[in-house]
């Protein structure tokens, strides 16, 4: 009993938390080094050096679709993804998700020596007015626009609805 | 009594650092944080949370997914449910839930199968209307999954009898919607009809396949 009530609290907290945790005004990146001087392998300064990995769509239900991928930065600068195209659709924006909430940003930031992390539950590529249909196996091509290095075109895998590669 | 009393105010404690660690945005690597990231583990561990005071089931009397009135007490009374509040334009998070209870669902014995109600309560009614919700909901779900829609504050009040939270879909300038979906899925009990399990939405299939039998019982998983 004691201890039931003490683990629901502690998850009442730790929902608590993840809705704070939505409190500084960009997304929240796994590394917790975005300064370039702390010994990263990049030197202060340096320009922006983008990575994208692990991009998948899961199947849409539909006629919209998420998008997500990992984008690492291992320059010495920030950047910013700032818009995404794709032949999939003509309407393509970048969301960020809080407290249950799903809306539309201008940009988000990728930072000096982290990443920006979309991933389900968070920060997403939002496909609306489907021209077609995505079925698992293929792939949807889409172009990343950045704020400093140039754009980037990506194969994201098409994926059951319910993958999620990032639970653990 | 005691005791429980120094857990609880433990585990707020947790909440609160946790929650400043996350606002400074700093490295959690501090001895301090320590003991909070062992205690923060035990209570993920499990994908159910087991409520110690169950929620009343709400009286929610809506529209199905074939425009009929559905009388969610009266329709669901005495089998395991389950409830979730969603909205057919989310992207995300409601098919992924729809799906992983889906899948949990297809791996029980028919019996279950068919004692198990699923229950997805709309929180965008004016665009997730009986037709949409008939064409959304066995994609990202199952045909025997039941759609609700209804007035807004009628779905709200509902889900705040669960401590649920939704805010009405806000129209911005450039004409998107922007709306909400529930933090949870909330399992009801066939012995009681009270919702007295919770699952948050980083639950599994093999999470929910694991505790369905025993929801089907109403046993605490």
């Amino acid at each position: 009993m004691n201890r039931r009530t003490s683990l629901a609290l502690a998850a009442a907290g730790l929902t608590a938390t993840l809705t704070l945790a939505g409190c500084s005004s960009g997304p929240t990146p796994r590394s917790s080094s975005p300064s370039p001087s702390d010994g990263s392998s990049a030197s202060p300064g340096s320009e922006p050096q983008l990575t994208a990995a692990d991009g998948y769509v899961p199947k849409p239900v539909g006629d919209l679709a998420a998008g997500f991928i990992v984008i690492t930065n291992s320059g010495g600068t920030a950047d910013k993804l700032t818009s995404v195209t794709s032949d999939l659709s003509d309407d393509v924006t970048i969301h960020k998700t809080e407290n249950q909430k799903m809306t539309k940003v201008t940009s988000l930031d990728i930072p000096a020596g982290g990443e920006l992390n979309l991933e389900r539950g968070g920060n997403h590529i939002m496909f609306m007015s489907l021209k077609r249909q995505p079925e698992e196996g293929q792939k949807v091509r889409v172009e990343l626009h950045f704020e400093k290095t140039a754009p980037m075109k990506v194969d994201l895998p098409v994926k059951p609805i319910n993958y999620n590669p990032a639970r653990h | 009594m005691h005791k429980k009393t120094l857990m609880a105010a433990a585990a707020f404690a947790v909440s609160a650092a946790l929650t400043l660690t996350a606002c400074g945005g700093g490295d959690s690597s501090g001895s301090a944080d320590k003991p909070v990231a062992d205690i923060a583990t035990q209570g993920t561990t499990k994908a159910a949370t087991v409520l110690d005071r169950p929620f009343t089931k709400p009286n929610l009397v809506l529209k199905d997914t074939r425009g009929r009135t559905f009388d969610l007490r009266e329709e669901t009374k005495g089998k395991p449910t389950l409830i979730y509040f969603g909205y057919t334009n989310c992207p995300d998070v409601c098919p992924l839930t729809m799906s992983n209870i889906a899948i949990a669902r297809k791996s029980l014995p028919k019996a279950d199968q068919d004692k198990l109600q699923v229950v997805f309560v709309t929180t965008d009614p004016e665009r997730d209307t009986s037709a949409e919700l008939a064409k959304w909901l066995p994609s990202a779900g199952d045909m025997s999954f039941i759609g609700l829609t209804g007035d807004f504050p009628t779905i709200q009040a509902g889900a705040r009898q669960l401590g649920i939270g939704i805010d009405p879909p806000r129209k911005e300038k450039d004409g998107t919607v922007v709306s909400m979906h529930g933090a949870q899925v909330i399992a009801f009990s066939p012995k009681t009809d009270d919702g007295y399990v919770l699952y948050g939405e980083d639950t599994s299939p093999d999470d929910y396949a694991k505790d369905l039998p025993k929801l089907i019982k109403g046993e605490n998983p």
